[in-house]
């Protein structure tokens, strides 16, 4: 019976896998290093006495311990040096987004820079009726390897190199993968592109670049 | 064999960071249970349909989550010293867990100061975006109690073996816990952060009379809703093909606006608390 638990359990946690595996490239390509640690540091804690000891952990009231806030990132090979300030969503539910194109937004919801998983959103307008083309109008244009640095509010500089910049066409944009909060940790910088349509005043796609730290 | 499955069970629950387990976990076939030691004072051993399955739990500890195919167990509670399960310290009892389910058993005081067990169902339904879950649960040896926050009664009522829940913006309340009607803090108050996407459960465990009555909290966070897009540009300049001049002019507008954005937002990132 508890073999069959365990073989059941161990299923369920193989499929959690699968159903995690990225359909669309801009999931993490590097597995959170988390996983070796662990496994070393439990090899030695089942009691032989159990059938299947598990883990446990005291649940006292813990301290909160505030991720550091994302204040800036530059982008040095494009000229971009802005700031950011954190967004959360507006009332129809779309990310929100610094009006000022050249202010850049942190989704505060999701992982900051010093998570040790997940997605670090931040987007920027690509441009506006009385600002012009703004600063992230050159993410289409990242060159290869691109560094990225983003500095928080406590001074410590992130420093990651860039993945990949992807166009997809918003309806298709995988924003469960742009907003994931597991995964390796990874910076996705978001902003808009592709064909625009007058009459809506909206673009077609959005331009997604994935970075990964350095 | 068995090295190799409970490394990789541990490691499925450690990556999620302690006891904030993604909900997607459960699945079609089978239920999350989580157990918690809520009984002052007594080290036991666990037994599920008579195998030991919890050596030497402290009071006070909280497991992973444990992922159960759905079906009906039973559970009993010895004094750690036990060889076997014949003789529970608690009557043994079953629980059964449904498919797709979240669930907590709980072995603690009933209001009389008895040792007792309580399953408890925890909500995964997903969480409105900018917004966290509190609920709270009374496994103390007490009457009934209020749940203050800030010092005003939130929750009043809340009778052993039950619980209350809410949905709130995401944020750091100063919660305690009174006997009904006093406003008295028995418990607290004490920070307790909700972070946006999670169920935090807040255990109010120990005795009243012993003089040991404390928190315990356990987070499920995944319950978050997502944006639904990222609507990034309005003016047509970046569009392929395009070239038109840019156009200057009218910042300080956009300027204002920006401000006004930065005042309405706060940082709220938080670590779940267990």
């Amino acid at each position: 019976m508890t073999a069959k638990v365990l073989a059941l359990a161990i299923m369920a946690l193989l499929l959690v896998g699968c159903a995690t595996t990225p359909n669309q490239s801009i999931a993490p390509s590097v597995s959170p290093d988390t996983a070796s640690d662990n496994a070393s540091d439990t090899a030695s804690a089942p009691r032989p006495s159990a059938e299947l000891n598990i883990q446990r952990q005291s649940a006292a009231l813990q301290p909160v311990v505030q991720a550091p806030v994302p204040v800036r990132i530059q982008i040095p090979s494009v000229s971009i040096d802005i700031e950011i300030v954190p967004v959360g969503v507006e009332a129809n539910g779309f990310m929100e987004i610094p009006e000022n194109v050249t202010i850049a937004g942190w989704y505060r919801y999701g992982p900051a820079p010093s998570s040790d998983k997940g997605s670090t959103v931040i987007t920027a307008h690509v441009d506006a009726l009385v600002q012009g083309l703004g600063p992230f109008a050159a993410l289409s244009s990242l060159p290869e390897n691109a560094e990225i640095i983003v500095t928080t509010d406590t001074g410590v500089e992130h420093r990651y190199i860039l993945e990949s910049v992807q166009n997809f066409e918003k309806k298709q944009l995988p924003l469960d993968q742009v907003f994931d909060r597991s995964g390796a940790p990874r910076l996705v910088l978001i902003t808009c592109g592709g064909q625009f349509d007058k009459k809506s005043r909206t673009y077609s796609d959005n331009v997604v670049a994935i970075a990964y730290p350095n | 064999m068995r090295k190799k499955i409970l490394a990789g069970i541990a490691v499925g629950a450690l990556a999620a960071m302690g006891t904030a387990v993604p909900a997607n976990a459960i699945s079609d076939t089978s239920a999350d249970l989580y157990i918690l030691h809520a009984v002052p004072g007594l080290m036991v051993d666990l037994y599920v349909d008579g195998k030991l399955t919890l050596d030497d739990f402290e009071p006070g500890d909280l497991t992973d989550a444990i992922d159960l195919p759905a079906g009906t167990y039973t559970v009993a509670i010895t004094t750690a010293e036990a060889p076997d399960d014949s003789a529970p310290v608690i009557p043994a009892f079953d629980i059964t867990l449904g498919a797709n389910m979240s669930y907590t058993a709980v072995a603690h005081l009933d209001a009389a100061g008895g040792p007792t067990a309580t399953m408890f169902t925890n909500d995964l339904s997903a969480i409105a975006a900018g917004q966290g879950r509190i609920t709270v649960r009374h496994t103390a040896a007490a009457p009934t109690v209020d749940i203050l926050a800030g010092g005003a009664t939130h929750f009043s009522n809340l009778s052993n073996a039950g619980e209350v829940m809410h949905d709130m913006a995401v944020g750091t309340i100063s919660a305690a816990v009174a006997l009904t009607g006093t406003l008295v803090p028995v418990i607290g108050p004490a920070d307790v952060t909700v972070a946006e996407g999670t169920n935090v459960i807040v255990y109010a465990w120990g005795s009243a009379e012993a003089g040991n009555l404390a928190l315990a909290v356990q987070v499920i966070d995944g319950l978050q809703t997502n944006p639904v897009g990222v609507p990034a540009g309005s003016a047509g300049l970046a569009a392929e093909g395009n070239n038109v001049a840019l156009i200057g002019g009218l910042g300080g507008l956009a300027a204002l606006l920006a401000l006004v954005a930065f005042a309405a937002t706060r940082g709220t990132r938080a670590r779940a608390a267990n």
